[in-house]
């Protein structure tokens, strides 16, 4: 991205010129990719017109002035579509614009347009979108992840050089892997979710998804920042991109769990990451074994609490102040006729799921229960940052798999069994390709750090990005 | 294991209309899950603290500052019947005459 700054500073490329790239190859591959669900062909060029008059002025708003983003489509936006890949919002238009929008926006960012997800950011293969399959550029007979699976495919595919995604158990990691791009879940609390259709708002972060560790990092600092709307933002959120360290890891602590690399873990995938943690020892990392004992409980108590707080958080779509409304005579009949149209069989699954676990008779034995294992699992977390700077895991069990190829809702869940307990935690966590499998297909390699600590997650993603790329990777 | 009757009176909490087809689904995915999660509720959580913030969040309070919010116009935009600056919605109180 530094080297598009500077193309665009010295004028040797403008960012109308830009844009019309990424629209021209949207127009030519996303009809295969299918990654967005809506192109803003007009109104990215207008903002590019207006970033080169502000370079013209010598006024431009930020570095990364005229550079453009695809975002999310569970991200709203002014004067474009926020459906959430769902018929209930298919006409949609938010009065407002998301907490990170107004950002990117202030720091000059054409939006090129809106990324497919699985309905609500409920899946983890964009399989659930009520519109269409998003198709990995690596193989498009296969998934690019999920729930983020538009935002991912189209950075790898060349459609826009960074985009944002969302993450409430792995939507940005796991599609990230899948297509061999970065992407990170920021700290809870450091990203201001006001704007972000809620999913399961304990759990939720909007983070940023690119090519390289870097472009990843600066992205990150546009976003990033103190937003008294959400209730959960924390003050000191802002991040500055970090200076260039040493070329070393020397004198990091590395924590490799073994519960991550155990059963069900894909063998290619095993052995791309251990070479990869080899790789840093190389650079004088301090690799050691650690323990993380209630991560075998992380999928359980993730899909207790995402389904409970998605079914409160559902219960808004009524069809009274937005949405497709199915006209009854009764108001509770229309509630039910409107609900149950607009809500795809994932959506409805996880509501009945929530429902269950929040109801008064078994409130304590699942949803407190989430909670408290919950609670063990962060201090699992804390016990291991006292000793390790940085834990690393595969980002996935597995790579991309084929379209349609999980049709049971309980193994589509086991894609995400490495990067919930980041969510649970609150903690940040970094995704970047660390090899491929025998057909050519992506691997992830997960670092997970204590909260507020993306820049040692991003200075060890960058010289492991490196050497990944000196010995070939 | 959660009976078919459970599963149309969650359906009723939901908000939702479930054909035979899919109370038959639901009740089979509702049990698959309460079965795979059985080992959660072993884990011993007797001592643990429960919390209701994640990481360094917690409930804070903002200035008592009036501030714009959206105009009407905007905030009623979306709604599927706007009557008089209002959303309409079918009767929802019973007629007591």
């Amino acid at each position: 991205m530094k080297g598009l700054a500077q193309k665009l500073r010295t004028g040797q490329v403008t960012s109308v010129q830009l844009v019309q790239h990424y629209l021209d190859k949207i127009q030519a591959d996303d009809p295969k990719v299918q990654a967005f669900l809506y192109v803003d062909w007009e109104g990215a060029l207008a903002a590019a017109r207006a970033s080169d008059e502000r370079r013209k002025l010598g006024k431009p708003l930020s570095p990364w002035d005229g550079i453009p983003i695809a975002v999310k489509d569970n991200i709203c936006t002014v004067g474009m579509p926020t459906t959430c890949a769902s018929r209930l919002l298919e006409d949609y238009y938010s009065p407002f614009d998301a907490a990170v929008i107004e950002r990117i926006k202030r720091a000059g960012l054409p939006v090129l347009g809106k990324t497919n997800l699985d309905e609500f950011a409920m899946g983890s293969s964009t399989e659930y979108s009520a519109y269409h399959i998003t198709h990995n550029p690596y193989d498009l007979s296969r998934v690019p992840g999920g729930s983020s699976g538009g935002s991912a495919a189209a950075v790898a595919a060349g459609l826009c050089p960074w985009a944002l995604g969302s993450d409430t158990g792995g939507s940005i990691r796991q599609p990230a892997a899948f297509c061999g791009v970065v992407g990170l879940k920021p700290t809870y609390g450091r990203v201001s979710r006001w704007g972000l259709v809620a999913l399961a708002s304990s759990l939720d972060q909007i983070g940023p998804m690119g090519r390289t560790v870097e472009d990843v990092e600066i992205l990150f600092s546009l976003i990033a920042g103190y937003d008294g709307r959400d209730s959960t933002s924390l003050p000191d959120a802002a991040y500055h991109c970090s200076a260039s360290g040493p070329d070393t890891l020397a004198g990091l602590r590395l924590g490799v769990p073994e519960e991550f690399f155990g059963n069900g873990l894909c063998p290619e995938v095993a052995a791309s990451v251990r070479r990869a943690i080899t790789l840093m020892e190389s650079l004088g990392a301090q690799v050691q074994p650690i323990s993380l004992p209630h991560s075998a409980y992380a999928i359980d108590t993730y899909l207790t609490l995402v389904t409970a707080e998605a079914s409160s958080n559902l219960a808004r779509y009524d069809g009274v102040r937005y949405g497709k409304r199915v006209e009854a005579d009764d108001a509770w009949d229309m509630f039910r006729k409107t609900r149950t149209k607009g809500f795809g069989p994932e959506v409805k699954r996880r509501i009945m799921l929530g429902t269950y676990v929040l109801t008064a008779s078994h409130h304590e034995a699942y949803y407190e229960q989430a909670r408290r294992v919950r609670s063990l699992i962060t201090q699992d977390l804390e016990d291991a940052f006292a000793a390790v700077d940085v834990v690393v895991t595969p980002t996935t069990p597995t790579t991309a798999f084929r379209i349609g190829e999980k049709q049971d809702p309980l193994q589509m869940y086991l894609s995400d069994s490495y990067t919930a307990t980041a969510n649970l935690a609150g903690i940040p966590a970094l995704t970047l390709p660390c090899g491929f499998d025998s057909r050519g297909l992506p691997i992830g390699i997960q670092l997970l750090a204590d909260h507020f600590r993306e820049d040692l997650l991003f200075r060890t993603g960058r010289l492991l990005e490196r050497i990944l790329g000196e010995v070939g990777e | 294991m959660i009976s078919r009757a459970e599963v149309v009176r969650m359906a009723e909490l939901a908000m939702l209309e479930l054909n035979e087809v899919e109370i038959a689904l639901y009740q089979a995915d509702l049990n698959r899950f309460l079965q795979s999660g059985a080992e959660l509720r072993k884990v011993n959580t007797q001592e643990v603290r429960l919390s209701s913030h994640v990481g360094r969040a917690s409930s804070r309070m903002r200035e008592d500052v009036i501030q714009r919010s959206l105009p009407q116009e905007k905030a009623l935009r979306n709604g599927p019947c706007v009557v008089d600056g209002c959303f309409r919605v079918p009767r929802v109180m019973e007629d007591v005459r």
